[in-house]
C-alpha cells in the first residue's frame, strides 16, 4: 500500500507528512510525531488512555485510522501545558494529588477538559459520568473528582487561583503534611517517559511467539523462515540461553522462554529482533513449531490427586508449597465450644490491569553491560537472575526501572527482560518490547485463585476457641510468588485476634493455568476474607454485634502472634473505634438489619447511580429491566 | 421497594515489608551547593508517592524544602541496593534509611559549622533552608554552610543502610510456623455502605469508612490516595472483577470482557489515618498500600447480607449471583412457612 499524505493541524502547527495507511491516529501521533504523551493502555477503545480533541471533539486515538485526520485540527496532551505552564485543571490534578502511577493521566486531563467545557458548572456526580470512559487502576478516582472540582471552582471564580498552590512549610515541618507531589507536573502534562515512550537510535523491535496449547512437549522450533525475512536481526529460543535458565521469585522454575515443553497458553517460545514491529510479527507468523500435546491439569484439587499430570519435574505432587500454621490444639478447642461453624469460600483470578503493558528496552553499553529498562518492581533481584541465566557477572548486568504505570505486584516477575537482554546481546543493538494488552493479560500473573473451608469454635460469650483453616490456591503453571503468597497468607489468616488453638494450612498447587504472582495484599486478602465474613456469622449467631465481636477477640498490646511472635503496641482497637464513630455506626447484631437500621444515608455517603446511565456508560451490559 | 441499603464491616492486619525473611535497604545523601539535598537509593517509585514522600523525609531531616530535594534512583549499578517495590515497605524502608543518611549528612555539615562559630554541635539547628546556632547571632543560608564545609575541605555527604531484625518462620514438614516474620504491624476497620437492586440483583458500594494505622503519616494526602485506590480495587475483585479461563485459554483478554471499576462504581471513601508509630524505626512510619484493601471485600459482603440477607461466599458478587442467592433464600422460606402451616 502506498503512503497517505496526511496534511492536519496538530497541536497548532501545520504538520504535511507520509504516513503508512494502515496507521492509528494513535500511532501517527506517537510514532510518526513522537508525541508520546497519549498513551495506548488497550487499543480497543476501552480505557480511554490514547484520548485526544480531534475538531475539538474528545476522540480515542486508538480506533481512529489517521486517514480519518485528513485536513482535521489535532490536539493532544502536550498542547494543554505548551509553554510549560500547566493549564488549571492540570494544576487541580496536581494539587489534588490526582495522579499515581500516571498512565491513565493524560487521557484523564484530556476527558477532565472537556467535560469541564461541555459544562464548566457541572457538578461531582456529572463529572463522574463525564469520565465514564476513562479507566484509572490506581487511585480510586476520588482524588481525580476533587481535582475536576477544583479547577471547575477556580475557573468560575468560586475559589481563588492561590488554592492551587503548595501548602505551606514555612514552619519547617514538611512531614505530615499535604506535599504536592514531586511527580505529578511530568504526569499530568505528559511529560513523563515510560518504557514504551523511550526510543534509541538504531532501536530493533521485538515480538513474542507465544504458546496455542496449555500442555505440550516442543518437538521442534523451526526459525529457518523467520531468520531468512528481509528486516529480521535475530531469533531466539531456549536453545540460545547461555547461562542456567530460570526464573521466579522463589524457585526458579520458569526459563525466559519455554523448554522443551509448554506450560501454559500464552507461554513464550520464540522472540524475534527486526527492523520494525510489523516486521518482527510477521517473522513470528513464520516460525514452526511442532508440539506433542501432553494432559493438561487446570484443576488444583485435581492435580493434588495422584496420577495427576506432573507440571514440573521437581514437584511430582504438583505442591509448590504448603504452609502450616499451628498453635495448641484444634481438635480439642472445637470440642470445648459453645458453637462450631465451619463454611467454604472461593476467591477468583484477577488481574493486576496496571494500564502501562510490559514494556521495555534493552542495550550492551560501551562496558559491555547488558543493560535492561523496564518497569521492573524488583530490579535487584532480576539482575541477580539475569546474571545467572546469561552467564555474565552480576557488574556486567545493569537494571534500570523506567516509570512504572501500575505494577500492584504484577512487575515483580522477570517476565520478558530475559528475551530482550539476549536479543540485545545477539544483535549488539537496542532493542524495544512493548506489549499489546491482549498479551499482557494472557502472559502475566494472576492473583491466586482460591478455595477455603474454614472452621471457627466460639463460646458463648463470643471468644474464639478453634479456628482451621485450609486454602488451596491455583498457582498457575509457574512458580513466581506463589511460595511467598502462601506464607503471607497462612501467617495472616486467623486475623488479628487472641486465639488458643489455631491450625492453617495453605498450599499453593501447580497447574496449566495462567500463573499466578504477587498481587497486592498477597494471599491475605484471601484468607482474610474467609475469616472476617465468618465472624460476622458467628455474631449473627450469638447476638453480638460484629464490633463487639471483634473487640472481645482482638489482639492487645503484648500479644503471641499465631506464629508465636510478641507484639509490641496493637493499633486494633484504635481502629475499630474510629471506624465505628466515623461511620456513626449503630450497633446492633448483624442479623439483616438493613431494612431498619437509623445509620444510613449519611453526608459522607455518595448518592445511587440510576441504573439506565451506569450501563450505558460502560457499556459492558445491557440495563437489566 | 426495589433498593435495600445495608452497612458491613471487617477489621485486618498486615505485616510491613518483607514476610519471614531479613529485610534491608540503603541511601546515599549528600547536601549539595546552593544547599538543595541530593538522595540516592535503588527503588522508589510505581506510583504510590514515595518519591514525594522521600523528598519530605530528606527535606525535614536535613532542613531544606522538599522541593530542592533532587532524588537519584532506580538503577542497580549507580544506585545503592533498597531490594524492591512492594510488600507495602516504601515508606518503612526506604523512609527510614533515606531519614539515616540525610542525618549523617547534617552531621558533617553541622560538625563544621560548630567548629566555625566555636558553638556545641547540639546547639545547631537547620530548618527551611538556614543553618543557626540557638542563643547567637550565628545563621547563615545552607548554601552559605556548604561553601564553607568545602572551603575546609569536606563534602557533607552521609550513608545508611536499614535492617529488619526478623527470621523465617518454620513451615517446613512438620513445621508450627513459628517466626518472627515482621517487625512492624499494622491493623485496620472499614465499614461500608452499600444498596443492593433487588431486580437486577446489582450491587454500588455508596461509601466506606476506613481506618488505617500508618504508624505516622508523611503526606496523609498521598496515604488517602493509597487507602481510596486499594478500595476500588477491592470492589473490582469483590463484584466485578473475572479472569475466565477455559482448559486453559481465557475469554477474557480485553476490558470489553474483562471489567473493572469505573469512575461510576466507586463509593464516597472516608478516609481515618491512625498513627501509632513504630518504635523501631527512626521515624514511626509503617505502610499503608496493601492493608488498604484487605477489610473491603469482607465489609461489603458483610453490608450485603445486612440489606438483603444473602451471602456470597463465592467471589465476585456478580448481580446474577446476588438474585441467586436471593431467589434460593426466599424458596426456602416459602418452604418453611409452608412446613410451618
Ligand atoms: S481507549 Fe485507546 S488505548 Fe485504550
Ligand atoms: S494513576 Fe490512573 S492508572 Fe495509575
Amino acid at each position: 500500500m502506498v503512503d497517505i499524505r496526511l496534511n492536519a493541524t496538530i497541536n497548532g502547527r501545520k504538520v504535511s507528512r507520509d504516513a503508512k495507511p494502515h496507521l492509528r491516529l494513535l500511532d501517527f501521533l506517537r510514532d510518526d510525531l513522537n508525541l508520546t504523551g497519549n498513551k495506548e493502555g488497550c487499543g480497543a477503545g476501552e480505557c480511554g488512555t490514547c484520548s485526544v480533541f480531534v475538531d475539538g471533539v474528545l476522540m480515542k486515538s486508538c480506533l481512529m485510522p489517521v486517514a480519518k485526520a485528513q485536513g482535521a485540527t489535532v490536539d493532544t496532551i502536550e498542547s494543554l501545558a505548551k509553554s510549560g505552564e500547566l493549564s488549571v485543571l492540570q494544576k487541580a490534578f496536581h494539587k489534588a494529588g490526582a495522579s499515581q502511577c500516571g498512565y491513565c493521566i493524560p487521557g484523564m486531563v484530556m476527558a477532565a477538559t472537556a467535560a469541564l467545557r461541555a459544562n464548566p458548572f457541572a457538578d461531582r456526580e456529572e463529572i463522574k459520568e463525564r469520565l465514564g470512559g476513562n479507566i484509572c487502576r490506581c487511585t480510586g478516582y476520588q482524588k481525580i473528582f476533587d481535582a475536576v472540582e477544583l479547577a471547575r471552582d477556580v475557573q468560575n471564580g468560586r475559589v481563588p487561583a492561590t488554592a492551587l498552590l503548595e501548602t505551606d512549610t514555612a514552619d519547617g515541618d514538611v512531614i505530615g503534611k499535604s506535599v504536592r507531589r514531586i511527580d505529578a507536573p511530568s504526569k499530568v502534562s505528559g511529560r513523563l517517559k515510560y518504557a514504551g515512550d523511550m526510543i534509541m537510535p538504531g532501536m530493533l523491535h521485538v515480538q513474542v511467539l507465544r504458546s496455542p496449547h496449555a500442555h505440550a512437549r516442543i518437538v521442534s522450533i523451526d526459525t529457518s523462515a523467520a531468520l531468512a525475512m528481509d528486516g529480521v536481526e535475530s531469533v531466539i529460543t531456549a536453545a540460545d540461553v547461555p547461562g542456567k535458565d530460570g526464573f521466579g521469585v522463589f524457585v526458579h522454575d520458569q526459563p525466559i522462554m519455554a523448554r522443551d515443553k509448554v506450560r501454559y497458553v500464552g507461554e513464550a517460545i520464540a522472540a524475534v529482533a527486526a527492523e520494525d514491529a510489523l516486521t518482527a510479527k510477521r517473522a513470528v507468523a513464520a516460525i514452526k513449531v511442532v508440539y506433542e500435546q501432553l494432559a493438561p491439569v487446570f484443576d488444583p484439587d485435581a492435580a493434588m490427586r495422584p496420577g495427576a499430570p506432573v507440571v514440573h519435574d521437581y514437584a511430582p505432587d504438583n505442591i509448590t508449597k504448603h504452609i502450616p500454621i499451628r498453635v495448641g490444639d484444634v481438635e480439642a478447642g472445637f470440642a470445648a465450644s459453645d458453637l462450631v461453624i465451619e463454611e467454604s469460600y472461593s476467591t477468583q483470578a484477577i488481574e493486576h490491569a496496571y494500564l502501562e503493558p510490559e514494556a521495555g528496552l534493552a542495550y550492551v553499553d560501551h562496558d559491555d553491560v547488558v543493560t535492561v529498562v523496564s518497569p521492573s518492581q524488583n530490579i535487584t533481584h532480576h539482575r541477580h537472575m539475569l546474571a545467572r541465566i546469561i552467564d555474565r557477572p552480576i557488574s556486567k548486568v545493569r537494571f534500570i526501572m523506567s516509570p512504572v504505570g501500575g505494577g500492584f505486584g504484577g512487575k515483580e516477575d522477570m517476565i520478558y527482560q530475559g528475551m530482550l537482554a539476549l536479543l540485545a546481546m545477539k544483535t549488539m543493538r537496542p532493542v524495544r518490547l512493548v506489549y499489546t494488552r491482549e498479551e499482557s493479560i494472557i502472559s502475566t500473573a494472576k492473583r491466586h485463585p482460591s478455595r477455603t473451608t474454614l472452621r471457627m469454635g466460639l463460646m458463648r460469650d463470643g471468644r474464639i476457641r478453634a479456628l482451621a483453616m485450609r486454602m488451596v490456591c491455583d498457582g498457575g503453571a509457574y512458580g513466581l510468588s506463589t511460595e511467598g503468597v502462601m506464607r503471607k497468607a497462612a501467617i495472616l489468616a486467623a486475623g488479628p485476634y487472641a486465639i488458643p488453638n489455631v491450625q492453617i494450612d495453605t498450599f499453593g498447587i501447580y497447574t496449566n493455568n495462567t500463573p499466578s504472582g504477587a498481587f497486592r495484599s498477597f494471599g491475605a486478602l484471601q484468607t482474610q476474607f474467609a475469616t472476617e465474613s465468618q465472624l460476622d456469622i458467628a455474631a449473627e449467631r450469638l447476638g453480638l454485634d460484629p464490633f463487639e465481636i471483634r473487640r472481645i477477640n482482638a489482639m492487645r498490646d503484648g500479644d503471641m502472634t499465631h506464629t508465636k511472635q510478641k507484639l509490641g503496641s496493637v493499633s486494633l482497637m484504635r481502629a475499630l473505634d474510629a471506624a465505628e464513630q466515623a461511620s456513626g455506626w449503630e450497633s446492633g447484631a448483624p442479623a439483616v438489619r438493613g431494612p431498619v437500621r437509623g445509620d444510613l444515608g449519611h453526608d459522607d455517603v455518595r448518592p445511587s447511580v440510576t441504573l439506565g446511565t451506569r450501563f450505558a456508560s460502560s457499556g459492558a451490559q445491557e440495563a437489566a429491566e | 421497594m426495589a433498593r435495600k441499603r445495608g452497612r458491613g464491616m471487617a477489621a485486618c492486619w498486615y505485616g510491613i515489608a518483607r514476610t519471614a525473611t531479613v529485610d534491608r535497604a540503603a541511601a546515599w545523601a549528600e547536601i549539595d551547593d546552593g544547599g538543595s539535598a541530593k538522595i540516592v537509593t535503588g527503588v522508589t517509585e510505581i506510583g504510590e508517592g514515595i518519591l514525594t514522600v522521600l523528598a519530605q523525609i530528606a527535606a525535614h531531616e536535613i532542613g531544606v524544602k522538599p522541593e530542592h530535594v533532587v532524588i537519584g534512583d532506580n538503577d542497580t549499578a549507580r544506585a545503592p541496593e533498597a531490594a524492591h517495590a512492594g510488600a507495602s515497605r516504601q515508606t518503612y524502608m526506604i523512609g527510614n534509611v533515606v531519614a539515616l543518611a540525610s542525618r549523617e549528612a547534617k552531621k558533617r555539615l553541622v560538625d563544621v559549622m560548630a567548629d566555625m562559630w566555636d558553638v556545641e554541635a547540639d546547639s545547631i539547628r537547620t530548618g527551611n533552608g538556614e543553618i543557626w546556632a540557638e542563643n547567637t547571632n550565628h545563621r547563615i543560608t545552607m548554601g552559605e554552610a556548604v561553601a564553607c564545609a568545602k572551603n575546609r575541605g569536606v563534602v557533607p555527604i552521609g550513608s545508611a543502610t536499614f535492617g529488619t531484625d526478623t527470621t523465617g518462620i518454620k513451615d517446613g514438614k512438620g513445621g508450627d510456623g513459628s517466626g518472627r516474620p515482621w517487625q512492624a504491624y499494622v491493623f485496620g476497620c472499614q465499614v461500608a455502605e452499600v444498596e443492593v437492586d433487588t431486580v437486577t440483583g446489582e450491587v454500588q458500594v455508596l461509601a466506606v469508612w476506613a481506618a488505617h494505622d500508618v504508624g505516622r503519616a508523611v503526606n496523609p494526602q498521598g496515604v488517602e490516595g493509597q487507602i481510596e485506590g486499594g478500595i476500588v480495587q477491592a470492589i473490582g475483585q469483590g463484584l466485578m472483577e473475572d479472569y475466565q479461563l477455559k482448559d486453559g485459554h481465557t475469554s477474557t483478554s480485553g476490558f470489553a470482557k474483562y471489567i473493572l471499576p469505573t469512575s461510576l462504581d466507586v463509593p464516597r471513601v472516608n478516609s481515618i489515618i491512625i498513627e501509632d508509630p513504630d518504635p523501631i524505626g527512626p521515624l514511626g512510619v509503617k505502610g499503608i498500600g496493601e492493608p488498604a484493601m484487605v477489610p473491603t471485600i469482607p465489609a461489603v459482603m458483610n453490608a450485603i447480607y445486612d440489606a438483603v440477607g444473602v451471602r456470597v461466599f463465592d467471589l465476585p458478587a456478580t448481580p446474577e449471583k446476588i438474585l441467586m442467592a436471593m431467589r434460593e433464600k426466599a424458596r426456602r422460606e416459602t418452604m418453611a412457612s409452608q412446613a410451618a402451616e
